[in-house]
């Protein structure tokens, strides 16, 4: 069933992403949530407008009270779940083997990357990023160890969001998806695609057969430990934040829109 | 021979022009490595106090940003509504939210090197990128920092690490709050938030 809708999914969410660029190009200032390129300049002074023309990213958010209410659910899963289990994982585990299951994670996303690097016409990095992968796969025993990486072989994470990204296409509108968190029309569209080409994930487009090259429990396992991982390396910079921020939802908003600009600019 | 007269007054202007703009690219660089190597240094003095060692990092922290610039810049379009007291009260309550949010967390950088390996120009600001290395591992972290000359001084004006902007992010996170709970409620929990920012300074 899964199939079938996925390749819609995808359809609907990309089509979604190119009609609100339209959208956010000639109704801006009608957003019933936040717009901050909407903010009329708030001084006249040209350092403030100089500064503005080089730092600041759009923010597109219009259904900021639903996402705020996915964002709170999202921050009680968070805290009363996903932390305390990726806290347990920091104290039971050593460094060394948390680092094998992060190599080991890390090197499954290659391929991807690598593929996106390809299409966005970065032949060095995709290069590098698909050298990485096959050294760690081999010498490095199925990704566990980073000899590559040892090797100072240094690449850039790509993903279909930033292929888009490259190609021009705005971030869409902010979206705070359960369980998930942070996103937008756009990477939410990259999402789906990365996943619908990522032999791991499943066999999406039935190559050799329509049986999944991997087997469900085993791609849930994979997932979960994927999670834990970046939730693990995440533990101090959001406890940082939480503890920081007059408005947790805002700061994690704006934080997520400029990194995914800065990757894209990468 | 009056063409190549004037190529040679040209030549030299322009030249002289160039270089005046690399010494100030140099200066920035003096001027940001400077700075980290202080704290790295403070924060790793085992003469002084924990403290002393925050004293002193919030001091460096103090003179090196323009933090009225910043206030007003974080402020965005509250700026223009709000009342001149209230822009007055926020911007000295920021200094004093920046110092002492920002100099007890550098305190724990302990790191091997900093080292600033580029500088550019954009649109009137300086940008500093640069390299630091903590003690505890191999790989450096990447930041950069924006630069502005004001009255022959240089100061900070914006701290970027992983593509976020410090005062961009504050900006988004300050209005958001404003608008939610008003000016006076949020001065307030800002207020609060120094004081207590100032106990855990002296514990």
């Amino acid at each position: 069933m899964f199939r079938i809708y996925f390749p819609s999914i995808v359809f609907l969410l990309t089509i979604f992403t190119y009609h609100n660029q339209v959208f956010a190009k000639t109704a801006t200032n009608k957003s019933a949530g936040t717009d901050i390129k909407s903010y009329e300049a708030f001084d006249d002074e040209e350092d403030f407008e100089n500064y503005e023309a080089i730092n600041i990213v759009e923010i597109k958010d219009p259904l900021e009270k639903f996402n705020r209410k996915i964002f709170v659910f999202n921050d009680s899963f968070d805290k009363y779940f996903l932390e305390f289990v990726a806290r347990a994982y920091r104290e039971e585990l050593p460094k060394p083997v948390r680092n094998v299951v992060r190599n080991f994670v890390t090197n499954l996303s290659l391929p991807v990357s690598a593929f996106n690097s390809a299409l966005q016409g970065k032949s060095e990095n995709s290069l590098a990023t698909f050298s990485h992968f096959l050294i760690n796969s081999t010498i490095g025993i199925g990704g566990l160890f980073n000899v590559a990486g040892e090797k100072n072989i240094r690449y850039n994470q790509e993903d279909f969001g930033q292929t888009l990204g490259h190609y021009g296409a705005n971030s869409g509108i902010y979206i705070m998806i359960p369980f998930l968190g942070p996103s937008s029309t756009r990477d939410l569209t990259g999402l789906a695609v990365d996943k619908s080409i990522n032999p791991i994930e499943f066999n999406s487009f039935e190559v050799g057969g329509k049986e999944d090259l991997i087997e469900m429990n085993y791609r849930l396992a994979l997932a979960a430990t994927t999670v834990v991982d970046k939730r693990e390396a995440l533990l101090d910079i959001i406890e940082d934040v939480r503890k920081d921020s007059f408005d947790f939802y805002a700061t994690l908003r704006s934080a997520y829109i400029q990194k995914r600009v800065a990757e894209i600019k990468n | 021979m009056k063409n190549i007269l004037l190529g040679i007054v040209f030549i030299f202007f322009t030249s002289s022009a160039l270089a005046q703009d690399n010494t100030k690219l140099d200066q920035v660089k003096v001027f940001i490595n400077e700075i980290g190597s202080q704290i790295i240094k403070s924060a790793d003095d085992k003469k002084l106090s924990v403290a002393q060692r925050k004293a002193k990092i919030i001091s460096v922290i103090d003179e090196s940003i323009d933090a009225d610039w910043i206030a007003r810049f974080v402020l965005g379009k509250n700026y223009r509504t709000m009342s001149e007291e209230h822009k007055a009260a926020f911007t000295k309550l920021y200094r004093d939210f920046m110092i002492n949010t920002y100099g007890p967390k550098f305190q724990s950088y302990n790191g091997k090197r900093f080292d600033v390996t580029d500088v550019t120009e954009q649109n009137g600001f300086y940008i500093a990128k640069a390299e630091f290395l903590p003690k505890d591992s191999n790989a450096a972290i990447l930041v950069s920092f924006r630069v502005k000359e004001r009255a022959n001084k240089l100061v900070i004006l914006d701290f970027i690490a992983e593509g976020i902007s410090l005062i961009e992010t504050q900006r988004s996170e300050f209005n958001s709050a404003i608008s939610q709970k008003g000016v006076d409620k949020f001065l307030e929990e800002l207020k609060n938030r120094i004081e207590k920012l100032k106990t855990q300074k002296t514990n």
